[in-house]
């Protein structure tokens, strides 16, 4: 029989909690430093499972990877849980967008930080993910059999720069509106379907039915502008870059793992 | 499919030939299906495309109106370019000797609007440097083209009206058009 | 150098033999694991010190009739928006940005050098490299910092050490490169422009063809494509010069489109 010092322990009370049947049936096993473990530790777990279990040793030197792409999922995540956060306060109509802006500045507490934090996430991901692709194209991990992987790469960088930029006209002040006043004026410079582009009368588009007016839904950046661009940035390109992005990092590990020399 | 069907090694009972010889034909019942479903099913998602795009394009738009009231012609002084509709309607109003003609303030280049520089006698376009003479040619900078005239007409009230919805090009040769330029 | 100041990733430090290389495995669990979690904390201190110390911009509501002067794109586009001095904005705007991305795609089927595949190196692949990294650091990096910290207003040039100054006046004389050459009349000047594009875009590959036995190897479709994509990038520095230079506007003026 056991002391009551000794049943009443902080280890005793551990045991008790992780031999249980409840907790047996969520967590499979424990941190033995076994080989058996490690392997477990990884396909057992849905969030480390798109690890191989076992890699090259090269595969962990940060000189050669640069950490670069895990980095910039990181940050996509902390944008979408940032991202999440603001969406609470934020209305993406002309008259509330700038208001709700200045409360989640002086009246929502946090508020500020949470936006900041998803601004300056937005800007470092567009830097990550540049790094990134010059790190694959120096170590010319393009190559096959990974061609159609840095495709998949080119159009993330895409999007990237997509999310980054429809984000940018949301909170609805003199810097978001020109510089997206400036950046969607190019659609309207599109051959064929731009009203200001180059074969345009051919083709027989006008302002009101052009390429721009499409992603703008009027003739000038306005409130259905804004509601626009918050359903692009909010649902479609997170939608689709989360798409790729499965598709990114399956193809890893179908295309041999992370590259090295042949 | 049936070009193996017609392949020499293949050796088929007699009693099958005909049933080879029709699948093998340009098109039996079975490959029309095929196709008739291929187009049906490519056919609805071509015009649901289309719908989708049409549904971008919504019937009314909820913008300011294109003509405004610009006031008598006796309220401008001759030789000044007018910049009380820039910030509003974003035109300016030019008024010379022997009349009026209303600028659009919108760069032909990517839609900023310029500012009037009076002592340098030129619109400047602050977003990539276009510069524009009083008359609207674009005499320097990466704008493509002059700033477009609009339609100006004098009411029947003794008031001048703009209407931005019609606009004259000089490339086209428009600006000689009677609407554009109102004579006093 | 002592072997362990080596730097890593050149081909002679990696197993050659697939039986070394199955030996040289390594656990996920802990020796990948570990990394990625210290870097994700490191990320996460950097980030939270970042957003606790600087506040995101947040400027006047917006107002369509009121042109802030200079009034940027976001950073990450500031190289485009450079080129929009230089070209008519279905150009810069629209066919750039396209033949970037599309170009990009392309790099693994027109690059088909076997070598460097999966370590660093510059000997191997030197044209490859040399062309990325122009295009990375001088087109995109170089004009990014160019257009945010020496673009003023009315997008005028300015030195670190000028002030802003609003009402600076620079001297635009714009020619068409043909008139420079003497080509006035309209349909004269429109051959000429075309003729010039054609030069640019002939010349040089088919020099190079000449000069090397590259077409053998690549096969004329990867050749062309490749060849067109370079002399792109090399035509849109050729017209930065041509106008910081010559002030020349348009190399090719046709009735429906500038170049």
């Amino acid at each position: 029989m056991a002391s009551l010092k000794e049943r009443f322990s902080f280890d005793q009370m551990k045991r008790n909690i992780v031999d249980s049947q409840v907790w047996r049936s969520m967590f499979r096993h424990g941190y033995e430093d076994t080989p058996r473990n490690r392997v477990l530790m990884v396909v057992d777990n849905l969030w480390l499972h798109l690890h191989p279990t076992k890699i090259r040793r090269h595969a962990i030197r940060i000189r050669f990877t640069w950490c670069m792409g895990g980095i910039t999922f990181l940050l996509f995540l902390y944008l979408t849980v940032t991202g999440v956060i603001l969406m609470f306060y934020y209305r993406p109509v002309g008259e509330y967008a700038y208001l709700d802006m200045k409360f989640l500045e002086f009246d929502a507490p946090f508020g500020m930080f949470m936006r900041n934090m998803h601004r300056w996430a937005a800007h470092a991901m567009v830097i990550t993910v540049w790094l990134h692709m010059l790190r694959v194209f120096m170590t010319g991990s393009y190559k096959p059999p990974r061609e159609f992987n840095w495709v998949i790469g080119v159009l993330l960088l895409t999007l990237t720069l997509l999310l980054s930029f429809t984000g940018y006209l949301l909170p609805w002040d003199q810097l978001s509106i020109w510089a997206v006043t400036v950046g969607t004026n190019m659609a309207r410079a599109t051959p064929l379907m731009g009203s200001e582009g180059p074969f345009a009368e051919l083709m027989g588009v006008t302002p009101r039915f052009d390429a721009r007016s499409a992603l703008l839904g009027g003739t000038i950046v306005g409130p259905p502008t804004l509601l626009r661009f918050y359903v692009l940035h909010c649902i479609v390109i997170p939608l689709i870059a989360s798409g790729l992005m499965m598709i990114h990092f399956w193809r890893i590990r179908k295309d041999g793992g992370i590259s090295g020399p042949l | 499919m049936n070009t193996r069907l017609k392949s020499p090694e293949i050796k088929f009972p007699a009693e099958y030939e005909a049933e080879v010889q029709s699948a093998s034909s340009f098109m039996d019942r079975r490959r029309f299906m095929n196709y008739s479903g291929w187009v049906g099913i490519l056919g609805s998602l071509a015009i649901s495309l289309l719908g989708f795009l049409r549904f971008m394009f919504p019937r009314v738009l909820f913008e300011p109106a294109s003509t405004f009231k610009a006031g008598k012609p006796s309220d401008y002084a001759v030789g000044t370019v007018d910049t009380r509709f820039a910030l509003s309607h974003r035109v300016w109003i030019i008024r010379e000797e022997r009349g009026f003609y209303a600028l659009s303030a919108i760069c032909t280049h990517l839609g900023c609007t310029p500012k009037w520089f009076a002592n340098e006698d030129k619109f400047k376009c602050s977003c990539h440097g276009s510069g524009f003479k009083r008359s609207g040619f674009n005499f320097e900078g990466p704008a493509p083209r002059a700033l477009d005239r609009f339609k100006i007409v004098l009411g029947e009230d003794g008031e001048m009206v703009v209407d931005r919805g019609k606009d004259f090009r000089l490339e086209r040769g428009e600006w000689t058009k009677p609407e554009a330029y109102l004579f006093i | 150098m002592a072997k362990e100041d080596k730097v890593v990733g050149t081909a002679e430090d990696f197993p050659r033999t697939s039986w070394e290389r199955v030996n040289d495995k390594i656990h996920v669990w802990p020796y990948l694991t570990r990394l990625e979690f210290m870097a994700a904390i490191i990320i996460t201190i950097l980030l939270t010190v970042w957003s606790i110390t600087i506040d995101a911009p947040l400027e006047e509501p917006a107002n369509p009739s009121v042109t802030p002067n200079p009034s940027k794109a976001p950073w990450y586009f500031l190289g485009l928006q450079e080129m929009l001095v230089y070209f008519d904005p279905w150009i810069a705007g629209v066919v750039m940005p396209v033949l970037i991305i599309v170009g990009l795609m392309a790099i693994p089927y027109i690059d088909v050098n076997p070598a460097g595949n999966g370590y660093y190196c510059f000997k191997e692949r030197r044209f490859a490299i040399l062309t990325f990294l122009f295009g990375f650091l001088v087109l995109w990096v170089l004009l990014v910092i160019e257009g945010t910290f020496l673009r003023g207003p009315g997008w005028n040039f300015f030195m670190p050490w000028e002030k802003w100054d609003p009402h600076k006046i620079v001297a635009l004389t714009n020619v068409n490169f043909p008139y420079l050459f003497g080509f006035r009349e309209y349909w004269a000047q429109a051959a000429f422009g075309l003729f010039s594009i054609a030069l640019w875009y002939a010349t040089i590959p088919a020099w190079y063809i000449w000069r090397r036995a590259t077409l053998v190897n690549v096969g004329f479709t990867r050749y062309a494509l490749k060849a067109f994509l370079f002399m792109t990038m090399m035509g849109m520095v050729a017209k930065m010069f041509l106008r910081i230079a010559f002030n020349v506007k348009y190399v090719l003026v046709l009735p429906w489109l500038n170049i």
